[in-house]
């Protein structure tokens, strides 16, 4: 129990390195932008008509104490992060980004996670059936599936389905709410609402996750299943469900549930162009429309900062699983225990 | 008398995408209660297809000829389909040791919970007894701290304290035959001697029937009572051990035999058996070991002679086309 807690702890030592580290490249790259945001935000006022001086900018930039070495900033962004929540000001929107986020990530954050959660609960069961049923229609049918998830484009699928829902019922799908609850507070109907129409996000971006996840199941099961100790456990006499999820099932679990951190990611990665068919407002298309268009390196990079402190703790999570349920790992870190 | 095991006619055939493959031809064999039968041959002559036979633990592409029977305890085995009477054959009155115990324990699950799962399946026992039980197998093949050793994983036992948890698993639920598919092949001389030993003990004090699989001729020779040589899924030549070992007639059994390195004169050189085992895909006609003969034996190398294993002594089986291999040389 000692080790245990010992184990998590150097885990969450470990992620929290990571993270900082993290923190470390992206505010790097958003120093090596050419420009500053002061820059950036006067020449935007440029562009909308106001006469700009050189004075203008220096003001702006010890406003915005750009003036400051390069460390003492990025020491003090991490320390408005970690001890205030605040990611400081968008550069270009003039809009304190927690306001800007607000709902967003997290809204994005659950399209997300219930997308990879529905693909593991559907592509684990799915994909020990494929690899171990007698079938070969049954596993070619499910190959066949999958292989569509993985082939088709996600923009095509919620293309596809939008064409369908406007031609039959009319409505296009896009948004996350109907315009009659759009700017209402949260209540019954707005999340019925929300689930109305979130579910063809979460199952655009869910089948293609789903695909994959199928993939790797069905691969891991066919290698442990032709392993020599499951074959020892039916000389033993053990057989049927007993058999298939004590041994070949259980043994394949570390590798799948370690490709859910990196699954996430792909996921997160997929929303924005997905958001933007569907006209999604959430993080993912701010993301792209922070480093892409407007170039405003604040919003960027307090987005990635979320999204790797996700990623970084899901995989914190399914180490300390992994260490759970398989003891070569858990007695290979911590020490014999 | 009739055996405790006893196989007749058994031929294994494999459908795969290259076509149906002979794994094993027309087998015979018997094993009696306290016997232990040696199965001598290189990799690839069908040792452990046979003995996976009598547990039909072959994989679903196996099919097996009408007229094979595997009678044991007067059951045919090869007749067994329902999962009451395949635990009979699997763990209950037949157990099988592997070659590698480190690849043959589930290594997320501790040993003893292996063991007590096996117990409950075949015994009418509860988890303390089967616990107990394990214990005490434990200790009877000579594991120290048997208590602790329960509460591992394979992976935190040496290679020989893993294989004698194997032989204490394999004979927890008292079997009438032990298959032991080379289970010393993987281990340092030293301790496959012990492991040997204790095979030995064990096969006495449990009187059980033993099929002991190997490549090893010297292996064979301190453990076996009787022999079979295979080669290319035939059995080419049988009989009691000291026969087979002094007496060997057919040209395969002389070749294994010469082939092993002799200790008073380490210089001569070793006579291997020329030529290459055929690929069980072209399986030749009649006689399987023709395309190897050393010695011309015009009517044997176009395949139409059947084989037949003949009886040269008393017990001591040969296959005729090997002693015309010899002979006309």
């Amino acid at each position: 129990m000692i080790n245990f807690i010992q184990f998590t702890l150097t885990r969450a030592g470990l992620a929290v390195i990571t993270l900082l580290l993290v923190c470390f490249i992206v505010f790097s790259l958003m120093e090596l932008v050419p420009g500053t945001c002061a820059e950036r935000y006067l020449a935007f006022k440029n562009t909308q008509g106001s006469q700009i001086t050189y004075e203008d900018i220096e003001k702006e930039k010890i406003r915005l104490g750009l003036d400051k070495p390069f460390l003492y900033r990025y020491g003090k962004w991490v320390s408005n992060i970690v001890f205030n929540g605040d990611f400081g000001d968008s550069c270009i929107l003039r809009m304190n980004i927690n306001e800007l986020l607000s709902g967003r990530f997290t809204l994005s954050l659950t399209i997300c996670l219930v997308a990879l959660i529905f693909s593991y609960l559907i592509a684990i069961p799915v994909g020990i059936i494929s690899a171990t049923t007698k079938y070969a229609s049954l596993d070619n049918t499910l190959k066949f599936i999958s292989y569509l998830g993985i082939a088709l484009p996600n923009f095509l699928v919620a293309l596809c389905i939008m064409l369908f829902m406007t031609v039959y019922y009319g409505d296009t799908m896009t948004g996350l709410f109907s315009q009659e609850y759009e700017n209402e507070p949260w209540s019954s109907a707005k999340l019925f609402d929300f689930l109305s129409r979130a579910w063809l996000p979460i199952f655009v971006l869910g089948w293609n996750a789903t695909a994959f996840a199928l993939q790797t199941v069905r691969a891991l099961m066919l290698d442990e299943n032709d392993k020599l100790y499951v074959m020892a456990a039916r000389a033993r006499g053990i057989s049927g469900m007993s058999l298939l999820w004590r041994y070949p099932a259980k043994h394949s679990l570390g590798p799948v549930i370690n490709s859910i951190g990196f699954d996430l990611n792909r996921i997160f990665s997929a929303l924005p162009i997905v958001a933007l068919i569907l006209i999604l407002t959430e993080a993912g298309a701010l993301l792209i429309e922070a480093l892409a268009r407007s170039n405003d390196q604040q919003l960027a990079g307090a987005i990635i900062f979320l999204l790797t402190a996700t990623i970084v703790f899901v995989n914190f999570i399914t180490d300390i699983i992994l260490a759970i349920i398989d003891p070569r790992i858990r007695k290979g870190v911590m020490g014999g225990g | 008398m009739s055996h405790l095991l006893e196989v007749k006619n058994l031929d294994v055939k494999f459908d795969t995408d290259e076509g149906r493959i002979t794994a094993v031809e027309n087998i015979s064999l018997s094993v009696d209660q306290g016997e232990v039968l040696g199965i001598v041959g290189e990799s690839g002559s069908g040792k452990s297809v046979t003995a996976k036979s009598i547990m039909k633990l072959n994989p679903g592409n196996t099919s097996y000829n009408e007229d094979a029977e595997i009678i044991l305890d007067n059951e045919n085995v090869l007749q067994f389909t329902s999962k009451q009477d395949l635990k009979k054959i699997r763990g209950g009155k037949v157990s099988m040791i592997f070659q590698e115990p480190m690849a043959s324990f589930a290594p997320a699950i501790k040993i003893g919970a292996q063991m007590v799962e096996q117990l409950l399946i075949h015994k009418n026992i509860n988890k303390d007894e089967a616990k107990s039980i394990s214990i005490n197998m434990l200790k009877r093949v000579g594991i120290a701290d048997a208590e602790k050793r329960f509460n591992q994983y394979a992976f935190e036992l040496s290679g020989g304290m893993r294989q004698r948890a194997m032989i204490a698993m394999a004979l927890s639920t008292m079997p009438k035959l032990l298959l032991a598919d080379e289970p010393t092949t993987a281990l340092d001389v030293t301790i496959q001697a012990q492991v040997i030993n204790l095979i030995k003990d064990i096969i006495k004090e449990y009187q059980m029937g033993v099929i002991f699989i190997t490549h090893d001729l010297g292996v064979i020779a301190q453990v076996a009572d009787h022999v079979a040589v295979m080669y290319l899924g035939s059995v080419v030549e049988k009989g009691p051990v000291n026969e087979i070992l002094k007496n060997p007639k057919h040209p395969y059994t002389k070749g294994l035999l010469q082939a092993l390195p002799d200790i008073n004169n380490l210089d001569a050189p070793l006579s291997p058996i020329p030529g290459n085992i055929p690929s069980p895909l072209d399986r030749p006609t009649g006689c399987v070991f023709r395309t190897r003969c050393p010695h011309h034996n015009p009517e044997g190398k176009d395949g139409k002679i059947e084989m037949k294993l003949i009886e040269v002594e008393p017990g001591h089986w040969v296959d005729k086309c090997g002693i015309q291999c010899g002979q006309n040389g």
